[in-house]
């Protein structure tokens, strides 16, 4: 088991107040960053491996390092505490346990991209964590952590699970639909309010503290090659003991159901979604792959936001694609064609399949129209639902097959 | 409510100057905003909406495209508690359909519905991310989870 | 200036272009529904893929600019192949409903299916069902389950107009144009929405049910609602009459000029051509004798006109032109007053009330050539008119086109003038009050009826054509101008509209040069007058 890193409040009793925070080394990487330059705090970000830890897994310190250099207006940090995916859940432990920490990965984060503002959209269904982390940053301004050059706004989302799309979370944070943008041009070089904009998950802010305290190198050193850090892992599903797991990158997805209890129900393990339910699914057999975002890659799926969702052999596979494919046809925002009219289509053929109407050649039908889809749309909603469609049913055909009897 | 009533008083506006003030363009506040206007007037009417609308200098669509756009705002009267079953796959795994056939059955609505005596609007609703402690569902602000029907109907007997 | 090759073909265009616009250039069109190159860029119809070399995956054409060295194809089979799959996304929620659209025929899902469909849909699941004939205002019908949520509509209206009626409401497959739940569109460029809708959701309710878009010809013209000089097109229904209860003009369109209008028109020049087709227009000269009214033949109006014109001494005659007359009948018109020496001649007859005007198009003066009258020095005091001819010193009184009732001057003054003169000549093509105290009424042509020019309010010279024949006896005014001309003795060798243009381009120095061919299908600058936008603009 690898040293907890960003959950090792968790346990500790008041572990979101300053006072708890600071007793824990809080704040002290701050001070550190204040002295450094701002490239200085970039470079080690970088050197850290640091990976985005919502989905896409873009490096951190290359994505801070597109803002135009020569931009004279105001850059913006955005943080995205949308958090939606499904099977994915420490975003909320975070915010609620340890507000601080993305406070303080905030102000060096702001630092390094040199922004004087921040904003944090927190999903609208998460009050407890909202109430939590607006109380932390009431305490941070009256600490003088916050206020002293730069500023926090916590913003409420109102529902919809688009809004975690980067430039969808931009288009709430205006106040409009949650629409994704068309890009180019890309957040960094005109996000939020039309001004270069860097998008974070919380979780991938946290980490940044602690890369400061204690340096690129041991940071890099906790994970696999290419993939710096520990990872908070959100296990649910047939599994003995659910639950935030703060691994290694390098931890395959077999050591991650043990930690986890391994699989309950009939304990015997059928198929994992490794990384939240856009990720495609993996079978039985395939679970020997390490956690990290190339690891998942070269498997054919995704590490995305972490969120491990396992199924026993009692679960069935059309029913788990149904549920999906209900969730992305709910979720699409409607924008853009292909999305807007395959997700509805797609869900109801996995309906009738399950309702025992489905028809032989339905099956072909949902492969055929979402790898027509796959790829065309603006933003990567479409391929997260694409994902679960085509690997629930070339993996577990026959499942689907057996309903299918038209 | 008649269409009169639709105003907030005078700190309410200071909130939303204050609110509008948080932004580089005062837009950026309408969802909180908004969020305010539905705990003040109960729902988001389409009155609600122009009045927003007013307040933001926006033409009522356009803030009729929002409100209609996310699942938090209400556009009719809702009971005096939502409860909100989540049925992604965690929870569905975990039972979340004998939960919500559960409460129907015991609630006597179907989802989308309110209770006669305007007690509790029933919703399913896409995943909360507390897959860890599935089933779970939101009462108002509150998580409650790894719900079982005798742990549901406890709940639902304290909303008063 | 970037230089690119598209299919093949290189071209170099200004930097900002995006590939549609410089595939265009080509003669190349890559399908596409959002992209309209008067509004932003929104990327949702996905449909413009193109592949560019050295680049992944098919990319929308619409929001790449070309660069430098650029290599686009437009017709690989993995773009093919996009394309269909696109078009079998935009339709799955469609009702498929063409034998009853009004759009049928110049439906670009129709077009694009044609060229690129699957053929065999798979969609065999209930369709999400959306509100249908949803009148959205006095103009516009919208089908929302016709709609492929482009939001060309909504970008209209808030980028153009920027009036914010529409919006694009719910999420997901039950997205849905519409307005506010009890507004209307009623913003005074609505009509622009159906013309950039390119499929049957936004229909024109003046058009419904009408006539087969198939059964319209085109014709190049330039809306007589004000002095802008909208460009348009004028589209009628000669091959089917029945289709539409006799009404020969079907509908108006607009016309791109870049110069003038762009893409759009305003709703009161759109449906403004109802008296064209209303039973008002006079078909027949007709003499009043009396309370007794007697059909003339055109040789005898001409004689009776010119009796009276003989009878009355060129200084107790006066003429009121009408800034609503061509150029040509203008020139006619002030040649006629030359010849027999009748110096007072105007035409500014205040309107019943000022008109409405706003920065984009619309212009307080409802006459399409001001302009061209008050170049041609016909801009007489047309009060002093009216006051010479109360006071019995003008006894022959020529109207174009006014209704002398429905001006700013009062009832009471134009009567008692009106009452006042021996001899009322009015020429025009729809008769009024004014007409029905003319001693002699005699029918013109109605604009699309005839060849001619107007000249706008910034000085651009503008052709219309005729685009349908005249309604019973009616002629042009200017030929109606010419034979008193020539049945006064005077030389007139001018048979046609184009005629009576040279002769106005030789004898009135701001027309010096223009011809009909010069003028051309955009219009052309009086001299004196430079272009608001550089010719560079014009694509």
């Amino acid at each position: 088991m690898s040293e907890k890193i960003l959950s090792r409040n968790f346990g500790v009793k008041d572990s979101h107040t300053l006072k708890v925070y600071r007793e824990t080394g809080g704040y002290t990487a701050l001070a550190q960053a204040l002295g450094r330059e701002p490239a200085a705090i970039l470079d080690e970000v970088k050197k850290s491996n640091l990976r985005g830890l919502g989905g896409a897994g873009f490096p951190t310190g290359m994505k801070w390092s597109f803002i135009p250099k020569n931009h004279s207006g105001p850059v913006y940090l955005v943080i995205n505490a949308d958090e939606g995916e499904p099977g994915t859940f420490k975003d909320r432990y975070l915010l609620e346990r340890d507000p601080h920490a993305l406070i303080e990965g905030m102000i060096i984060a702001a630092r390094a991209i040199k922004s004087a503002l921040g904003f944090v959209y927190i999903r609208g269904e998460y009050v407890e964590p909202w109430r939590r982390f607006t109380a932390a940053v009431r305490e941070a301004y009256d600490a003088g952590y916050l206020g002293q050059g730069f500023d926090i706004v916590v913003h409420r989302g109102a529902g919809a699970y688009i809004c975690g799309e980067e430039t969808g979370l931009i288009s709430s944070l205006e106040g409009k639909k949650g629409w994704p943008k068309v890009k180019p041009p890309f957040p960094a070089i005109k996000g939020a309010f039309g001004q270069p904009t860097i998008v974070n998950n919380v979780e991938t802010i946290c980490c940044v503290p602690h890369i400061i305290n204690r340096g690129a190198a041991w940071f890099a050193g906790l994970g696999s090659k290419t993939q710096g850090g520990t990872r908070m892992y959100s296990v649910s599903g047939r599994v003995t003991t659910p639950g935030v797991y703060e691994e290694s990158c390098a931890i395959t997805l077999r050591e991650l159901i043990e930690r986890a209890g391994g699989v309950s129900g009939s304990g015997r393990l059928k198929a994992v979604v490794p990384g939240g339910s856009s990720a495609p699914i993996l079978a039985a057999h395939e679970i020997d792959v390490v956690m990290d975002v190339d690891g998942l890659r070269n498997a054919g799926t995704m590490a995305g936001s972490a969120g491990v969702i396992v199924f026993d052999d009692t679960v069935s596979i059309p029913e788990a694609l149904m549920v999906v494919a209900r969730f992305y046809a709910h979720e699409s925002c409607g924008q853009c064609t292909p999305c807007r009219e395959s997700t509805g289509w797609i869900y109801k053929m996995c309906h009738r399949i399950v309702e025992g109407k489905g028809r032989k050649d339905d099956l072909d039908t949902i492969l055929d129209v979402a790898k027509r889809g796959a790829g065309t749309t603006i933003c990567a909603f479409y391929d997260g639902a694409v994902g679960p469609y085509i690997s629930y049913i070339e993996k577990f055909r026959g499942e689907f097959e057996a309903l299918c009897q038209r | 409510m008649s269409v009169q009533s639709i105003a907030f008083s005078t700190g309410q506006l200071a909130e939303v100057r204050r609110l509008q003030g948080l932004y580089p363009d005062k837009r950026g506040a309408l969802l909180p905003v908004l969020h305010m206007a539905q705990d003040t007037f109960g729902y988001v009417s389409l009155e609600v909406e122009e009045y927003v609308a007013s307040l933001f200098g926006l033409s009522p669509a356009h803030v009729h495209e929002v409100v209609t756009f996310y699942t938090l705002y209400f556009r009719q009267p809702r009971g005096r508690h939502v409860v909100a079953v989540c049925h992604n796959l965690s929870c569905h795994l975990a039972g979340a359909p004998l939960i919500l056939a559960h409460l129907k059955e015991r609630l006597g609505i179907d989802v989308g519905e309110t209770t006669d005596d305007g007690r509790i609007t029933l919703q399913a609703v896409e995943c909360l991310c507390a897959c860890e402690a599935a089933p779970m569902m939101q009462v108002d602000d509150r998580y409650e989870m790894n719900l079982t029907p005798d742990k549901v109907d406890r709940i639902v007997e304290a909303l008063r | 200036m970037p230089k690119l090759t598209i299919d093949g073909k290189e071209i170099e265009v200004p930097a900002g272009t995006n590939l549609i616009e410089a595939a265009r250039r080509l003669g190349i069109e890559i399908p596409h529904y959002c992209y309209h190159p008067g509004l932003s860029i929104a990327g949702q119809c996905r449909l413009c893929m193109v592949d560019i070399e050295k680049t992944p995956r098919p990319t929308i054409a619409c929001n790449t600019p070309a660069t430098d060295g650029m290599i686009v194809h437009t017709q690989t089979d993995r773009v093919k192949e996009t394309r269909r799959s696109i078009m079998e996304f935009h339709l799955i929620n469609h009702p498929l409903d063409c034998p009853v659209c009004d759009q049928a025929g110049e439906c670009w899902l129709q077009i694009y299916y044609m060229q690129h469909g699957l053929y065999d849909p798979r969609m065999k699941d209930e369709k999400v069902h959306k509100p249908k004939a949803v009148p959205l205002g006095p103009h516009v019908m919208l089908d929302a389950e016709r709609c492929i949520l482009c939001s060309r509509c909504v970008r209209f209206c808030d980028e153009v107009t920027q009036t914010g009626e529409l919006g694009i409401f719910n999420r997901g497959d039950h997205s849905e144009i519409g307005l506010f739940p009890g507004a209307d569109l009623t913003n005074k460029y609505s009509g622009n929405v159906v013309d950039i809708c390119p499929v049957g959701a936004l229909t024109d309710r003046d058009f419904r049910f009408q006539v087969r878009v198939w059964y319209l010809d085109t014709t190049k013209s330039i809306c007589p609602g004000c002095a802008r000089g909208c460009n348009i097109d004028v589209h009628v229904n000669r091959r089917r009459p029945h289709h539409a209860e006799g009404r020969r003009v079907a509908r108006v369109k607009p016309r791109f000029n870049e110069d003038v209008n762009r893409w759009w028109m305003c709703d009161e020049g759109r449906y403004g051509y109802g008296f064209v087709d209303a039973p008002t227009r006079l078909v027949l000269p007709v003499r009043n004798d009396a309370g007794e009214t007697r059909e003339l033949s055109w040789g005898g109006a001409i004689a009776a006109v010119v009796d009276a014109l003989g009878r009355t001494p060129a200084d107790q005659t006066a003429i009121i032109a009408s800034p609503k007359l061509a150029n040509e009948d203008l020139f006619a018109i002030k040649t006629l007053a030359e010849a027999r020496g009748i110096r007072q001649v105007g035409f500014r007859v205040p309107p019943p009330e000022p008109g409405y005007e706003d920065d984009f198009l619309i212009r307080a003066d409802k006459n399409p050539n001001t302009r061209g009258a008050e170049l041609m020095g016909l801009d007489g005091k047309v009060d002093k008119i009216l006051n010479e001819a109360t006071a019995h010193r003008v006894r022959s009184l020529l109207v174009f086109e006014h209704d002398l009732f429905d001006t700013g001057w009062r009832e009471s003054d134009v009567r008692s003038a009106l009452e006042a003169v021996d001899t009322l000549i009015f020429v025009g093509p729809n008769g009024s009050r004014t007409s029905d105290r003319a001693h002699l009424a005699l029918p013109a042509s109605a604009w699309v009826e005839r060849d001619g020019t107007f000249t706008s309010f910034e000085g651009r010279v503008q052709r219309f054509r005729p685009a349908l024949g005249a309604l019973g006896e009616a002629i042009p005014t200017w030929e109606i101008v010419g034979r008193i001309l020539a049945a006064t003795g005077a030389p007139v060798t001018a048979t046609r509209a184009e005629h009576w243009f040279r002769a106005l381009a030789a004898g009135v120095p701001a027309f010096a040069g223009l011809t009909y061919q010069s003028i051309g299908d955009t219009g052309a600058m009086t001299a004196g007058t430079a272009p608001q936008a550089p010719a560079e603009a014009k694509a």
